[in-house]
């Protein structure tokens, strides 16, 4: 078998894709695939990522052409149906969005079971579901037995992640694409499943390639790095190198880019204390209930917020952050008023917005408003987006001179050309429509804007580009922001005072100095230990990191909720919910460990 | 299988209120239109006070409610009442002049139980002939979304959709069955009969059919997950009949329980031309005359068809896909 180890695992010889218009994806890629170890590829969006890694399991789907070079694997033609046919068995794919990667009316072990079966005939049915639940177990996906038989919306979507990562692995591929697989992620679950990956390639026997925007997760797990840029390879090395000392512009940038947590520019800093809070949020709470399928009449309760207090005050960015599913969306619901909370108040500018009369609060709202995370479907699609700006104007009973003159002002401000006014949102782009919901919002002139996760979709490019649209805005309208994002390290560069929230709840709250280099929570030190830096971090991810999954809202156990995956928890946790205390004038957190004793 | 108990009796409960809602809406909407039953049954030659005392005696002149409730007292005994008209033997009661013969009319279980299962046979073969006209032509059109097949059926479709029933029927009915001699119809004197009825309602049934099925499959394909079987190794022959079919289903099927209704419309039609002793044609008849009983005993029967095939629809459906719930 001297030969086999000659022949390279996969090999892609000067390949190129074009589009149907004669444009390349890729242009000349020339890749070897190790039989053993992993193979980053760092790149940015739009790179021919994701082409390049469809290509690499032998997957070029129409309207796209192979129109040069070719991909061998173990030297056999991989465009060739049947060579396909005969080696995909040997390769498993993972792809960026694991929750459409299964049937949603199968369960997820089924059709892992069904892939193995397919692709290992030989296998008898009772031994391909003991080895799927084996695996999913070894991905540590708690109660293996159980999840088999559950559907993919039962699970979460780091568990489905897991999933599809036992579903490429269930066959023991050689040769393992991984492309762009912790995007879509939280970045704890991101850190699990990094590390999941580096547990992996020691276990198995196959070649690895890690395809990432990521400059710090291809460093932690790479051996060999290759950066591609508009199609084409344009730097290799060892991942330190690349992150250290890179060479060509694009990975310079990429390089750039990569969040400086613990290092460059010092956090921002509050503003002096004596400033009066725009918005005061006192205990709130929303629970939802929900129909119980398993009973006739029963209702399950589904705590979402658990009595949130915090202050946003006059000219301050505020972050809120914390995982999917933590109440974060529920809480900026309750803040604009789109729903009432359960109990507790909210004041704004010294004012109980529930007590406010229908009138008051339709003013209020002027002052008040909230940008949403999917740029796609938060603009009517059949209205010019210079009437979906005015419109709001037109509410709130502006003339039309006045407001086809304001919505102009509004546009050149967030950088729209006048041009733009009668075009539809369809062929704009993601940053362009999020351009058009911030004029929409300023055209009222708002004081204090709630931004849910609106830059979540973006690349990082536009990611910045707004940043410095928002920071510009700031500077001239005196705006206050509530940013709500899963995004430390945009929290990290923009916002003066954080409050992590964990289930419903405010964990922490502290300014941005004390989150992140005096953290009294210990879910704040996982958040951070996860945070995808180059920099030398204050906490060691297997110190802190967390394990499985958060409780479900419907099911809350007694005392601390974090218990459960907390490294430090002690008796008192599982017995007593703690209470925010102030450790240091402006920090405070609710734990008992950091907690003085009593 | 709490899940099927709670599911059922919900909506099993849910059904039996619609059914009441329907049969009241029913049996108010016939006492209010004009037209008096007793005169009708008497005949134009009965005096005044002969009609008023036997609607009096048939209760006629109660508070509608109360009809109603009476009525409903009834039926929950399995008595849907008697036929103003219809006598016993089957036939007309002579134009029903003869005041003694009102015992002698047919009771509407009676009738109903002569003319459902032939209905039933209608309905069952006109879902087979739609099933083979739609599921061939619809999966083809959805495998090939955007080619030319699925242009075809789109013309095929509309050609269908755009035959009036009332039209193809007589048009079959005379080229079919009198000039060619291929295939009895008109009235019933055994299955052959009950062909060229249920081709008419096939045509109208099959372009909604053809149409959901095809998009569904079409968009069914373009899901991720299906793209991604192929790299995963699954053969395509195991995608598109676990898969796609799976996930094409459910659309379907809720398009299948709306049909419903539009098919008890289209028999009532296709029957009354094709003279198919089903309940349409006694329901079209019941109607000109007037037979109050009949046709509330046919509203019923049709409700809780309805219901009890949308019942099924949902339960399959969750059956298929677990992330429904109804």
């Amino acid at each position: 078998m001297a030969t086999l180890a000659s022949v390279p695992l996969l090999r892609l010889e000067n390949l190129s894709i074009t589009r149907p218009d004669g444009s390349f994806v890729l242009a000349g890629v020339d890749l070897t695939v190790p039989a053993d170890g992993v193979l980053g590829i760092l790149g940015e969006s739009g790179a021919g990522k994701t082409t390049l890694a469809k290509a690499m399991a032998g997957w070029v789907s129409d309207p796209l052409r192979v129109t040069g070079g070719g991909i061998r694997f173990r030297g056999e033609d991989l465009l060739s149906r049947d060579v396909q046919k005969k080696v995909r068995p040997r390769i498993g794919f993972i792809g960026a969005d694991p929750g459409n990667a299964f049937d949603p009316t199968l369960p997820v072990g089924v059709q892992i079971a069904e892939k193995l079966l397919a692709v290992a005939p030989d296998t008898a049915a009772a031994e391909a579901k003991k080895r799927v639940i084996a695996l999913l177990d070894a991905v540590r996906i708690p109660s293996a037995a159980r999840r088999f038989a559950e559907f993919p919306g039962q699970y979460s979507g780091g568990m489905l992640q897991r999933a599809v990562i036992v579903d490429a692995l269930i066959n023991e591929p050689d040769l393992l694409i991984c492309d762009n697989i912790i995007q879509p992620l939280d970045v704890t679950v991101a850190a699990q499943i990094v590390r999941l990956l580096k547990e992996l390639r020691v276990r198995t026997n196959a070649g690895i390639v890690f395809i990432t925007t990521s400059v710090p997760s291809v460093a932690e797990i790479a051996d060999e790095v290759a950066v591609l840029a508009a199609g084409r390879i344009v730097e290799r090395g060892l991942p330190m190198a690349i992150a250290r000392t890179p060479q060509h512009a694009v990975t310079q940038e990429l390089v750039a880019r990569t969040p400086r947590i613990w290092t460059g520019e010092p956090a921002p800093e509050p503003s002096s204390a004596e400033v009066t809070p725009i918005l005061q949020v006192s205990d709130i709470t929303k629970t939802y209930s929900v129909k119980d399928r398993a009973r006739f009449f029963g209702k399950q309760h589904v705590q979402a917020v658990r009595g949130v207090s915090f202050d946003v005050y006059q000219g301050d960015n505020f972050g809120l952050v914390g995982e999917s599913g933590c109440g974060k969306s529920t809480l900026s619901r309750l803040l604009s008023w789109v729903e009432e909370p359960d109990s507790g108040a909210i004041l704004f500018e010294g004012k109980n917005i529930a007590e406010m009369t229908g009138r008051e609060r339709f003013g209020m709202r002027r002052g008040f408003q909230l940008l949403l995370q999917d740029p796609y479907n938060c603009l009517p699609p059949h209205l010019p987006v210079g009437r979906t700006i005015g419109m709001a104007l037109s509410i709130h009973g502006v003339g039309r001179k006045e407001t086809a003159e304001r919505v102009r002002a509004a546009m050149a401000e967030v950088g729209l050309s006048p041009d733009d006014l009668h075009r539809l949102p369809v062929g704009m782009s993601a940053g362009q429509r999020q351009r058009v919901n911030i004029a929409r919002a300023l055209v009222l002139e708002p004081k204090l804007l709630i931004l849910d996760e609106t830059l979540s979709a973006l690349d990082p490019v536009e990611q910045g580009r707004l940043l410095n649209l928002f920071e510009r805005l700031q500077a001239k309208h005196g705006l206050t922001y509530l940013f709500i994002s899963h995004d430390l390290a945009m929290v990290r560069r923009v916002c003066t005072r954080i409050a992590v929230m964990y289930l419903g709840k405010m964990v922490e709250i502290a300014d941005t100095g004390g989150v992140f280099y005096d953290p009294g929570h210990p879910y704040t030190k996982a958040l951070l230990s996860a945070v995808p830096t180059l920099d030398e971090r204050p906490y060691r991810t297997e110190d802190v990191l967390l394990d499985g999954e958060p409780p479900s809202p419907i099911d809350l156990p007694p005392g601390c909720s974090f218990t459960a995956r907390c490294p430090e928890a002690m008796t008192t946790c599982r017995i007593k919910e703690p209470a925010l205390w102030s450790r240091q004038p402006g920090r405070l957190a609710a734990c008992h460990v950091t907690a003085p004793a009593p | 299988m709490a899940f099927l108990a709670t599911f059922l009796i919900r909506r099993l409960a849910q059904g039996l209120l619609i059914v009441l809602i329907v049969s009241f809406a029913i049996f108010t909407a016939l006492r209010l239109v004009p037209g008096d039953p007793a005169r009708l049954i008497l005949g134009p030659m009965a005096s005044d006070a002969v009609v008023e005392q036997t609607a009096r005696e048939m209760g006629l002149r109660d508070p509608i409610p109360v009809q109603y409730v009476h009525w409903l007292g009834q039926v929950l005994h399995g008595n849907l009442g008697t036929s103003f008209i219809k006598a016993k033997s089957g036939g007309e009661a002579a134009g029903g002049r003869d005041v003694s013969a009102l015992g002698d009319k047919a009771t509407v279980v009676e009738l109903l139980e002569q003319s459902v299962p032939m209905t039933l046979q209608l309905a069952a073969l006109a879902l087979v002939f739609a099933f083979m006209i739609s599921l061939p032509i619809g999966i083809l059109a959805g495998m090939n979304s955007g080619g030319w097949f699925d242009r075809f059926a789109v013309y095929l479709g509309s050609a269908f959709v755009s035959i009036p029933n009332f039209w193809l029927a007589i048009v079959l009915a005379l080229v079919v069955t009198a000039e060619l001699q291929w295939i009895p119809s008109i009235g019933y004197e055994g299955f052959a009969y009950t062909i060229l009825p249920a081709f008419v309602i096939a045509i109208e049934m099959s372009p909604i059919f053809m149409r959901s099925l095809a998009s569904s499959i079409a968009s069914a394909k373009q899901r991720n997950f299906v793209q991604l079987a192929d790299v995963r190794g699954l053969s395509k022959r195991r995608v598109f009949l676990r898969h796609i079919l799976r996930n094409a289903a459910v659309p379907v099927l809720n398009v299948f329980g709306v049909q419903i209704g539009a098919m008890l419309g289209g028999v009532l039609i296709v029957e009354y031309i094709f003279n198919y002793p089903g309940v349409g044609l006694l329901t079209v008849q019941a109607v000109l005359e007037r037979d109050f009983p009949v046709i509330q005993g046919v509203a019923l029967i049709s409700a809780c068809l309805f219901v009890v095939i949308n019942i099924l629809v949902d339960l399959i459906s969750t059956k298929i896909d677990p992330r429904l719930d109804f």
